[in-house]
């Protein structure tokens, strides 16, 4: 099958004051058209200016330093302004965490739904398309200004806003992290309910391993600005071929018996100042050695994924590695 | 022979009114009965508009019950400036609970500052604290600005704890917090508890978080308290539907 995205050793830094900050460092991935495809990572992983980069949507201190970037055969780093726009307008929707900072508060959201459609849609038209993301009442809605809606509704806004030109594919970054636990698991079948009826890839970017696991065909876990293990969810979590999924997985609260202790993972995620000539967890795992702390891992296919470990079968047969989410 | 609980609340309710429109009152929280015992974390679950905030600052007496009555360690609550030192609370964001223009030190020693501690003693007490939430003493000289979101939640931690009070609240303490984070604090929290022997409720929409660190969970649902059971219950089946509907986003 043709991919719909293909990125390839993705370097991208932040200048900042204290020099440059490599927020990705040689992150591949690759979408197929009708997967969920769920991005997992901490804070500072890369997961965002991953998201971001497939619109272009960097900010300007924002340099890309190597890789390439294809979305639908267009090369998107290198693309000229007329095709970013088409592409952006045409192919990719986004839905943001907040959806507060996603609305105009001074537009009535049947006027901002509008606009998202393009075209001058009837009333009709509008109505269905926040029918289809899932609001009860939108000739309410229509009239309403952001701030009299519930977070719940306005992030449905936000998504018939993204699905309103039907893209081949929906970037969701932090789509539930404002929201309420029992709001997340609603929005996200309805995200994938609408992946469903319009055959997009949908990409979720989270910190929440638990909730999109339940949500998503494939899993990509970045660390230190690389996809560190991506694979079918199924595959990953329940034999997690990379140190950190595993750790990642007994840090997370669910999973433990009663009065069992979660184990936290030691030390703190890397800020990179460069490229990584090491394994960027190695300081943080329980399996390294000499051999991570001096050479670079290559990403390598084990058990059907692909991870980035010097001894991820090693990881494979570790105990707990067997530990379900 | 049972301790005096801590915190005790009997048949508590609290009204707003709504006075811009008519004066419609909305019943924020409706006769919820609850004690804490020294050493006890209550868990308290519900979604966004349940109640959980209100009953929060109804404990901390920030917020007067409009009926029921309140106890502190078996007396009346009094005044809240009797109560100084007493009560605690560490809140969801810990960028904003900080003050982004005080090193982390000069943070943690104000309450001390206010119960008219020497500085001398306040300094002992600070360093003692930070090792005490596992921080080394040179965070007492940085801005919050340069510590990251686990880092600053302890330094607020450890705010709430220099005063030695006898009841915390944590509000959606570790929501904002990455997973790994998240375990390093719920680990830090049960630890002092275990320390330090105060009282705590903790409010939080995140069950599986929520049943890591409580002894008693209680689920709120507008405005009430529908299910109140040991936290065990909740790694297995709880009673109440709504409560069963909240472990569905755990399992």
């Amino acid at each position: 099958m043709t991919p719909l995205a293909d990125i390839r050793d993705l370097v991208i830094s932040y200048r900042t004051d204290g020099g440059a900050l490599q927020a990705l460092d040689g992150a591949d991935l690759n979408l197929v058209p009708g997967e969920t495809v769920a991005v997992v990572g901490e804070s500072g992983s890369g997961k965002s200016t991953l998201g971001m980069a497939i619109g272009r949507l960097l900010p300007d201190e924002a340099d890309c330093e190597g890789g390439t970037l294809r979305v639908l055969g267009t090369d998107v780093l290198a693309a000229d302004a007329d095709s970013l726009r088409r592409l952006r307008r045409d192919t990719l929707g986004f839905v943001f965490q907040n959806p507060m900072s996603a609305l105009d508060p001074t537009m009535r959201v049947g006027k901002q739904v509008a606009r998202a459609m393009g075209d001058r849609p009837s009333r009709e038209e509008v109505e269905a398309l926040l029918r289809r993301a899932e609001l009860s009442d939108p000739g309410r809605v229509l009239r309403a200004y952001p701030h009299e809606l519930s977070g719940g509704m306005a992030q449905r806004v936000v998504i018939a806003m993204a699905i309103a030109r039907r893209p081949a594919l929906l970037i969701a970054d932090e789509p539930t992290a404002s929201l309420d636990a029992s709001i997340r698991e609603k929005i996200m079948a309805t995200l994938n309910r609408l992946r469903d009826e319009t055959g997009a890839t949908l990409v979720v970017l989270s910190h929440d391993l638990r909730l999109i696991a339940r949500h998503s065909d494939r899993l990509a876990v970045m660390y230190g600005g690389r996809v560190v293990e991506a694979g079918g969810v199924e595959t990953v979590l329940e034999t997690p071929a990379h140190p950190y999924t595993a750790a990642l997985l007994s840090a997370a609260a669910g999973s433990e018996r009663p009065g069992e202790r979660l184990e936290p993972i030691p030390g703190t995620p890397p800020s990179l100042l460069g490229r990584c000539e090491a394994c960027a967890f190695a300081p943080r795992c329980a399996l390294a050695r000499d051999r991570c702390h001096d050479e670079r891992p290559e990403p390598r296919e084990i058990a059907g994924r692909r991870v980035i470990c010097h001894f991820a079968e090693e990881a494979l047969a570790a105990p707990g590695s067997e530990r379900r989410a | 022979m049972p301790q005096t609980p801590v915190i005790d609340l009997e048949d508590i309710s609290v009204t707003f009114r709504r006075r811009l429109i008519g004066g419609d009152a909305v019943q924020a929280v409706r006769g919820v009965s609850l004690s804490i015992a020294p050493g006890e974390t209550l868990g308290l679950v519900g979604e966004s508009g349940s109640g959980k905030t209100t009953l929060g600052r109804v404990c901390l007496g920030l917020l007067r019950p409009t009926g029921g009555a309140m106890r502190f360690e078996g007396q009346d609550f009094g005044r809240l400036r009797q109560r100084r030192g007493q009560l605690s609370v560490v809140l969801q964001h810990p960028e904003w609970a900080l003050n982004p223009r005080l090193r982390c030190g000069v943070s943690v020693a104000e309450p001390l500052k206010i119960l008219g501690t020497p500085v001398a003693k306040r300094r002992e007490a600070v360093a003692r604290m930070l090792d005490q939430v596992g921080l080394s003493p040179e965070f007492a000289d940085r801005y919050p600005g340069q510590l990251s979101g686990g880092q600053r939640q302890r330094v607020a931690i450890a705010r709430a704890l220099i005063t030695e009070p006898r009841f915390i609240l944590f509000d959606e303490a570790v929501s904002a917090l990455d997973v790994s984070v998240q375990a390093q604090v719920l680990n830090l929290i049960v630890d002092l508890q275990a320390k330090l022997g105060f009282a705590a409720l903790f409010i939080s929409h995140d069950m599986a978080a929520t049943r890591y660190v409580c002894h008693r969970i209680a689920v709120m649902l507008k405005g009430e308290i529908v299910e109140s059971a040991a936290a065990e219950t909740f790694y297995g089946t709880p009673e109440h539907p709504y409560s069963r509907a909240l472990m569905e986003a755990v399992a």
